[in-house]
């Protein structure tokens, strides 16, 4: 059984003038140990099927169908107390802006402390030897003088890790991590991936990976979710969707990269930009900028079909794959 | 080899913390003291923009790249050295005399949610710098001059009496450019110009920005944080680090050697699509506070090869056998 295993997920946000579907029949699993990247630009979805494994969406959004099973408890049914019980304790979560994440009025032992209270019955100089520990773990220079001190005293990295050590205080199974490094500069951000995939591998935690930068993706995790207008477009294993992607969209998206084109020629862009919720395109919300486009796309939701290890949701796939398949038999 | 295009001498600019003077009166031992504290986001900075070239400047937050490209454009007054443009000293004039060059020098900046006027039709925001610099145009001179901005930059002139929110992301800063083609420009300062924007966006933008370049025959000076759009746009790269250029080369010899210590780190901590693992030269420490800056070469304290002179003494730009110019006295000495 998969540690966490979401199925058919619908999430919708009730605004004036009916329902808007921010998710549509996501389903995915994550073992434990596992690194999964979900990727896609703003918009897409992603962060918003991190926040709802936690069932953490705020009103208007609502869980309107599907499942979210955490060791085969589903968190979408359950009370607020229960899901408690899981939330910074089982599964941990790490946010985009560190700043943001850390109250800027208590100091960092202080929030650690009240964080390992909150679910443990220990008194708080244990709590303080377990934060201390926690703050060694993600190689913080001088842990104990840090205990002492505020968010603003620490730098934008230093915070990024010591928000790690907070998501670590506990042993959870599993940590989201929202965008971890976006908010920071290219060589910090390479040392803080460094630490969350030492750490993830160290302590057999499953790491959901959620980012727009494919070149994270590509070294962090081992497998991958792409994301468009609210669905899963494509899944499978990291490696395989980055040599050798399916879906036009994921194409685009890895040939649009600057790295991919030859110095000082054009590059290759996907026309258009990712509809609105507002009005998602009928059928495949991808078709208006596909190049495969044909009656169908604009008509129906293709299913999933398999390519390898990858899951593909695109009717042009689906036919190759089909062709593929009428010529082997021809020839044999 | 011809003139540049731009040129900028010597520059520094400090900004100061103190406020004002009775702030920075303290009593001390006895005895009143006057403090005066200054960030040093540039510290010496030489650099030419030859004409048609894309010169992108590249660091990390803090390392005074943004400032230079305000300094350039006149929004912030250096606190010493001189900017010249086409040979002419720009920095000093005032007003009426800065006229002209502000016509040929525009500026596209990061954000184009905060960029541009939400009260302001998208007519409006093109015809503003029209009317302000070609106070002589017919009203139709200026309508077809909106039309072919509008058009060279893919937005419908049909568009024209929206507002700016009505668009994406990607429209507006088309439409951030469009305004600055508007007068013709020569020479275009783009404050990290995509940086705001999502992956397949990025690359229509960058594509509009270098056929600008080619159909215009535009000079650039770009400001970024991301080498691979400096790998795939620049005709030649300055490196920069608290305030000052530790590195200036043609791009494609930057990129395969990385001849300074912090080019070498920066170029290993991009995230390739090929590695399935993190591999990247480890730093030593953060970046230090530009309030107090380290003594002699401002990168010592991270810098693996770093020794008393480095300490010391301030390395200047020495140009190399390669054809890079690096400022670090290990490479100088051949230490490195």
């Amino acid at each position: 059984m998969a540690l966490l295993e979401v199925k058919n997920l619908d999430v919708r946000f009730a605004v004036r003038g009916g329902d808007l579907t921010a998710l549509r029949g996501i389903s995915f699993t994550l073992d434990k140990g596992e690194r999964l990247g979900l990727v896609g630009e703003s918009g897409a979805g992603k962060s918003v099927a991190a926040f709802s494994v936690l069932n953490l969406i705020a009103k208007p959004g609502y869980i309107a169908g599907g499942q979210i099973l955490f060791e085969g408890k589903d968190l979408a049914a359950m009370s607020e107390r229960e899901l408690r019980k899981i939330r910074g304790n089982r599964i941990a979560m790490i946010f985009q802006d560190p700043m943001m994440t850390l109250n800027p009025v208590l100091t960092i032992g202080t929030q650690m402390v009240e964080a390992i209270l909150a679910q443990r019955k220990i008194s708080k100089k244990e709590a303080r030897a377990i934060a201390l520990d926690r703050l060694q773990k993600v190689q913080i220079p001088s842990p104990e003088k840090r205990l002492d001190q505020y968010p603003h005293e620490l730098s934008g990295g230093m915070r990024q890790r010591v928000i790690i050590a907070i998501a670590l205080l506990l042993d959870p199974e599993i940590i989201i991590a929202d965008e971890p490094t976006t908010a920071l500069d290219v060589t910090i951000q390479a040392e803080i991936m460094d630490l969350l995939l030492n750490l993830c591998e160290q302590e057999n935690v499953a790491l959901m990976l959620i980012t727009h930068d494919l070149g994270v993706v590509s070294q962090v995790t081992q497998r991958m979710l792409v994301m468009y207008s609210g669905r899963i477009i494509e899944q499978g294993p990291t490696r395989e969707i980055i040599n050798d992607a399916q879906h036009p969209y994921t194409q685009g998206l890895i040939n649009a990269l600057p790295q991919m084109g030859e110095p000082g020629e054009r590059l290759f862009q996907i026309p258009g930009s990712m509809p609105s919720l507002k009005n998602v395109p009928s059928g495949c919300p991808f078709h208006p900028r596909c190049n495969f486009a044909t009656e169908q796309c604009k008509q129906s939701m293709p299913e999933y079909v398999r390519s390898g290890n990858v899951d593909v949701a695109c009717y042009e796939v689906a036919n190759l794959i089909e062709q593929e398949k009428r010529m082997q038999e021809a020839e044999s | 080899m011809t003139s540049p295009l731009v040129s900028i001498r010597g520059l520094e600019k400090r900004f100061d913390l103190s406020g004002s003077l009775l702030e920075q009166i303290t009593f001390e031992g006895g005895r009143f003291r006057r403090k005066q504290e200054a960030v040093h986001a540039i510290n010496g900075v030489d650099l030419e923009v030859q004409k048609g070239e894309a010169l992108c400047v590249v660091g990390e937050s803090g390392c005074g790249k943004s400032t230079v490209a305000r300094t350039v454009m006149g929004l912030l007054s250096p606190s010493a050295g001189e900017i010249h443009y086409g040979g002419q000293r720009i920095d000093n004039l005032d007003g009426k005399a800065a006229l002209p060059y502000r016509r040929k020098m525009q500026m596209i900046f990061q954000n184009p949610y905060a960029s541009l006027n939400p009260r302001m039709t998208i007519q409006q925001t093109l015809e503003e710098p029209i009317r302000f610099h070609h106070p002589d145009w017919s009203t139709i001179q200026v309508r077809d001059k909106i039309h072919e901005v509008m058009h060279s930059v893919g937005i419908d002139p049909d568009w024209g009496s929206r507002f700016g929110h009505e668009f994406s992301g990607g429209q507006r800063q088309r439409i951030a450019i469009a305004r600055a083609l508007a007068v013709d420009p020569e020479f275009i300062v783009a404050d990290e110009p995509i940086s705001a924007l999502d992956v397949s966006i990025q690359a229509q933008v960058l594509n509009l920005l270098m056929d600008a370049q080619e159909s215009r025959g535009l000079t650039y000076l770009f400001i970024t944080h991301d080498l691979a759009v400096v790998e795939h746009f620049g005709t030649r790269v300055a490196v920069m680090y608290l305030g000052r250029v530790c590195e200036l080369a043609d791009t494609a010899t930057l990129f395969a050697a990385p001849r300074h210590p912090y080019t070498q780190a920066l170029l290993s901590a991009i995230p390739k699509l090929e590695d399935d693992r993190p591999s990247h030269i480890r730093l030593k420490g953060e970046v230090p506070t530009p309030v107090n800056l380290p003594s002699g070469c401002v990168f010592h304290g991270r810098c693996p090869y770093a020794n008393d002179r480095c300490r010391q003494e301030v390395p200047r730009l020495i140009a190399t056998d390669g054809g890079t110019q690096v400022a670090c006295h290990a490479v100088e000495e051949g230490r490195l």
